[in-house]
């Protein structure tokens, strides 16, 4: 019985196409935007705790980005970005343990 | 331009009078000529007006003027006092709200006795559907300053339509948050992280009770980022304490590494409500204090990874965590021994940006008992991890696991898991504080489990999965007592929807 269960959910697991490659919001932050955004940069350094995670999506929904954004992201990246923001926004889960000094 | 035609006038004016004054009192002119005069004058007035009146189109009356510095004011006085309040309201809230629904059969189990016993019963075949509950949470924070800050939570967790308090052994300090009971507040986690300035380590302090339940690799599960220090597997209750946690990082250069040395008490003896000094050392079993060391750091070339060494050791532990005064009968309370825990725990969250995160996490206990026992009415003897408390034992479990986020961008990315754990028959951890009432990881035997995560959004999800359970030896989760095999199984199909905001 428990190796029948156990079989069915390896097979389950395999089927699942692992060579996807999801849209990556963090990983467009870091080589988009941060290109602007850095230390010493074109633009200041932006943190996704900057803002509330809503404020952030009113930010874009609005304009208010003073660079147009067509040409470094397209819409699909955008929409990554932005939810890359809302996941870590101000008002986003933070990890909860002791704390780590560096 | 407007003063230019301003100053003609007023010299042609000034001219005249000039003119006038020279020859005589009045001033004679052609008539034609005093008229075009004037209608140079109204000329120039008319042209006066239409230039003030262009300049209230470009530029506010002195009125409009007041009127806009004034509500400027105003605003620097709404920020003053929309910041200030900003600063008094020194803790930002939080909610969750957890509705589940369990489903539940058991095979060759009998009455929860005869888990614990492995008595036969002619009972021993089941369900029990439809367990409906509700969990909510008051999630509290505050960055007080620049080296201190707050977290805390408090919960009121219940059946549906049953607010008793659960009379439990089970239920007690260090899982009140996290099992069923009244609608009362309990008190789930309050601590400070104070990291002091001006020494030479970089050196936390965290003091309170502790973020020590539903740790990793549970937040998979849980659909949220970790939410403990320790890992599940050796600790999962509600604890205070104090750990110190120095900062590795800058020696080792490896990310987020840290050494910790945490102290807690596990259980506090006292006379509990029957006596004016309820205060005092009710003199049975004694504190039961725990000291523990752990070693964590993030695994180099493995970004949002996970690597952490474990050894706890319990002083004195109690046959009762709840004392002798519950008005069950219950016998004294005795010191049954000692209790050692190791653990090494492993864990990578979205592999190579695969969408897959991997876990898998090892304990061992080792019991040093003192040769005492407590006799408890219809279960007879109970030492440490035996009837008579005279031998050690050791016990060891294994947990693993994975979860997948799955492409599907129009479902919001929902995610697939699944977890194996086995127990050995003398495995025991502090896990009482589980959020699944079963302590899947308590569990001497084997564990499968398998759920489907599916977002609604970032403030909501529903969760369902499948969990079995095939006990090899009983009292499972028990410290006490002498575990025989068992062929009892346990299964349960659950539903939940979490919302947090």
């Amino acid at each position: 019985m428990k190796y029948r269960f156990i079989g069915g959910m390896v097979i389950g697991f395999a089927l699942f196409p692992a060579i996807f490659v999801l849209a990556d919001g963090a990983d467009l932050f870091a080589r988009k935007c941060e290109f602007c955004h850095r230390i010493e940069g074109q633009a200041a350094p932006v943190n996704p705790a900057d803002k509330a995670g809503i404020v952030w999506v009113k930010y874009f929904k609005r304009g208010r980005h003073p660079v147009d954004l067509g040409k470094i992201l397209n819409d699909e990246e955008l929409r990554s970005v932005v939810l890359y923001l809302q996941e870590h926004a101000a008002d986003s889960d933070r990890p909860a343990m002791a704390a780590i000094p560096n | 331009m407007k003063k230019t035609l301003l100053s003609l006038g007023v010299m042609l004016v000034w001219a005249g009078s000039v003119f006038a004054g020279v020859g005589a009192e009045t001033v004679t002119m052609p008539a034609d000529v005093y008229k075009a005069i004037l209608e140079r004058l109204d000329s120039l007035q008319q042209r006066v007006n239409d230039l003030e009146q262009e300049k209230t189109v470009v530029q506010p009356t002195r009125e409009q003027y007041d009127k806009l510095s004034q509500d400027v004011d105003n605003i620097y006085d709404t920020l003053d006092e929309v910041e200030t309040k900003t600063l008094q309201d020194r803790i930002n809230f939080g909610a969750e709200l957890r509705t589940r629904v369990d489903n539940y059969s058991f095979d060759n189990m009998g009455t929860r006795t005869d888990l614990l016993t492995g008595m036969e019963s002619t009972n021993d075949d089941g369900h029990d559907d439809n367990n409906w509950s509700n969990r909510f949470r008051l999630n509290m924070d505050a960055e007080i300053s620049n080296s201190l800050s707050f977290h805390g939570r408090l919960a009121v967790y219940k059946n549906w339509g049953d607010s008793d308090y659960t009379e439990s052994d089970l239920y007690v300090d260090i899982n009140q948050a996290h099992r069923p009971g009244t609608t009362s507040l309990k008190l789930d986690r309050a601590y400070i992280d104070w990291i002091p300035q001006g020494i030479p380590v970089p050196l936390a302090l965290t003091i309170g009770r502790h973020p020590s339940t539903e740790g990793p690799p549970f937040e998979l599960k849980e659909n949220r980022l970790r939410q403990s220090t320790y890992p599940a597997l050796l600790i999962d209750l509600e604890t205070d304490g104090i750990v110190g946690t120095i900062g590795l990082e800058q020696y080792t250069s490896l990310k987020n590494s840290a050494f910790r040395l945490a102290y807690g008490i596990g259980y506090h003896s006292d006379f509990d409500n029957s006596d004016s000094f309820s205060f005092l050392d009710d003199d049975e079993a004694g504190d039961s204090t725990m000291f523990a060391t752990f070693l964590e750091s993030e695994m180099p070339g493995l970004p949002a990874s996970l690597a952490v060494l474990s050894y706890i050791h319990i002083d004195d532990v109690p046959s009762s965590f709840r004392g002798p005064n519950d008005d069950h009968g219950n016998p004294a309370n005795v010191n049954l021994g000692d209790l050692d825990l190791y653990g090494i725990h492993l864990q990578v969250d979205d592999l190579k940006k695969s969408g897959f995160d991997l876990f898998v996490s090892w304990g061992a206990s080792r019991s040093d008992p003192n040769g005492k026992f407590a006799t408890y009415p219809g279960y007879g003897d109970m030492g440490l991890l035996t009837a008579d408390g005279q031998d050690k034992k050791s016990g060891s479990s294994l947990y693993a696991g994975l979860r997948y986020k799955l492409p599907i961008e129009m479902l919001n990315h929902p995610k697939i898991g699944f977890e194996f754990n086995h127990g050995s028959k003398y495995w025991i951890s502090m896990g009482n504080a589980s959020n699944e009432l079963y302590n899947k990881l308590a569990t001497r035997g084997d564990v499968y489990e398998i759920y489907y995560i599916q977002p609604v959004s970032r403030h909501l999800f529903f969760r369902t999965g499948y969990t079995r359970i095939n006990y090899d030896y009983t009292l499972s989760g028990y410290h006490t007592g002498q575990p025989v095999s068992t062929d009892a199984e346990l299964e349960n199909y659950y539903l939940l929807m979490d919302c947090r905001f």
